[in-house]
């Protein structure tokens, strides 16, 4: 130890190819941030539903979304459907494997947030004369998204962090991209000191970018 | 205020000393004085390294490990490593020497030291006995699949860019095992991957329906034992050490507890060829 010598040349001839991992990180985790938003609003109501078969499938995938590691998720997805012989691609199994773990833990969030909002306020939507549709997309929606806001971010940062697990299915994200960069060379360290840079770069940007939207958006509320 | 002073100075004459000493040591020095060698493998890589029933690492490189540890007369600590771990293992101290098959290119060379090569791979694929799979280009519009980070990924990117392939039809897998239960379970037509290991692999009955097909062209896998660069001593003995595999017949018994056959001689040639 201490007699390392640092080689950054070979780092920086790779770094396009560094930077289109980085796309491919960027781009699976926001899908997957989309995805799970939908899903997740869905099976919060769900597990708040009076419906009895509604609430079992909803409380199934929270409990296995929250309890089981991403890694395990994300190998049932690829190998897992693979005995099956139904086949994902790499990039697939990893969104759906990050699909299935946001939506689980946003719904809680999101439960949190429904049951925040005073049940009054739907009952007079409803007297009102909206629809239930209507009451919950313009009343009920709105406040409760701008309660979960600020944990939805960090969801999102989790959602890039843990894509990087992505590389024990081959996908060719930041993190598969210098696994093999640095094989050919074996830069190991300095490859992965510049990839922890990009990560912390592009959380680092989200959260920037929420805190601003957040302001713009919210003004003179709570959150 | 005096008695702290006096400790200062005390902990920094330590550290001086201790860092001073520590330096002057090579690891050969140390490997001795320790009793202990610690020598990692890859025990994903049958029949050079894998795991026995009881789940402890066999395989020749592990062989190869004892028979150094022998030699030193220290004992053998087998550490088991993943193909990425090979090189923080030794940056990091947690192993002395890396004993895995490593291909000994001018790119890594400058990052880690070599000795001479002990063993030469050829890359190969293997196939389900139907695929029809006759020579290297058939692969071009099929699924091909290698573990991600090694020699024959490396080598299939440089043919298939060569020909204009692309990339869409390939998958790497995080490791060995990981490529072939792809290519049993179809993810995969065909896999990438050693003569030694597909044939291996090929004796098991879980790949009795698949064949080995063609050899990646124009290539030998050479492959040598890796230590911290700057141990120029320790890579020296290291090399002794193969020579006397070599001349005291201890790689011809490996080979035939492995691979089932004596050892080739142009592969004994090449190695005292150090080609």
């Amino acid at each position: 130890m201490g007699d390392y010598q640092f080689h950054w040349l070979v780092v920086q001839q790779a770094l396009p190819q560094m930077l289109k991992g980085a796309w491919v990180t960027l781009h699976v985790s926001l899908l997957s941030m989309l995805l799970g938003i939908i899903i997740a609003v869905f099976l919060a109501l769900g597990k708040m539903s009076e419906r009895k078969a509604v609430k079992i499938i909803s409380n199934i995938w929270i409990e296995a979304a929250r309890n089981t590691p991403v890694l395990f998720q994300i190998y049932m997805a690829y190998f897992g459907l693979g005995a099956l012989n139904i086949h994902l691609s790499p990039y697939l199994s990893v969104l759906s494997a990050l699909v299935f773990f946001n939506a689980g833990y946003l719904a809680e969030t999101f439960r949190g947030g429904f049951q925040s909002i005073p049940p009054t306020q739907l009952a007079a939507s409803r007297s009102l004369g909206m629809t239930r549709l209507k009451a919950y997309r313009y009343v009920i929606l709105p406040q409760m998204f701008r309660r979960v806001y600020h944990p939805m971010t960090n969801q999102f940062v989790w959602s890039i962090l843990l894509s990087s697990l992505g590389i024990l299915v081959g996908m060719n994200d930041l993190s598969g991209e210098t696994q093999r960069l640095q094989s050919l060379s074996y830069r190991t360290l300095e490859f992965f000191i510049v990839a922890a840079v990009m990560y912390y770069v592009m959380t680092k940007t989200i959260l920037l970018l929420s805190g601003w939207v957040s302001k713009k958006m919210f003004t003179g509320d709570i959150s | 205020m005096k008695v702290l002073k006096r400790l200062l100075i005390a902990i920094v004459m330590v550290f001086f000393l201790g860092g001073f000493s520590s330096s002057s040591a090579d690891k050969l020095d140390d490997v001795i004085k320790a009793g202990v060698l610690n020598c990692g493998v890859v025990a994903d890589f049958p029949p050079m390294g894998y795991f026995d029933k009881d789940n402890k690492p066999v395989g020749f490189d592990c062989d190869y490990c004892l028979d150094l540890a022998g030699a030193m007369g220290v004992k053998a600590n087998i550490i088991n490593l993943t193909w990425g771990d090979r090189i923080p293992s030794l940056i990091s101290g947690k192993t002395d020497v890396v004993i895995g098959s490593t291909s000994d290119t001018l790119e890594r060379a400058k990052s880690v030291g070599f000795t001479y090569p002990y063993f030469v791979f050829k890359f190969q694929v293997i196939s389900k006995k139907s695929s029809g799979i006759k020579k290297f280009d058939d692969l071009k519009n099929i699924k091909v699949g290698a573990a991600l980070g090694t020699t024959y990924e490396t080598e299939y990117f440089k043919y298939a860019d060569a020909k204009g392939w692309g990339r869409s039809n390939y998958t790497s897998f995080k490791s060995e095992n990981d490529a072939y239960l792809g290519l049993y379970q179809g993810k995969i037509d065909v896999l990438i991957s050693t003569n030694t290991n597909i044939a291996t692999k090929l004796a098991t009955k879980e790949f009795k329906d698949y064949e080995a097909g063609p050899f990646v062209p124009n290539y030998d896998d050479v492959v040598g034992i890796i230590a911290k660069r700057n141990e120029v001593a320790w890579i020296d003995y290291l090399n002794l050490f193969l020579v006397h595999q070599i001349r005291d017949g201890n790689l011809d018994k490996r080979y035939k507890k492995h691979f089932g056959t004596p050892a080739p001689s142009e592969l004994i040639q090449s190695l005292r060829d150090n080609k």
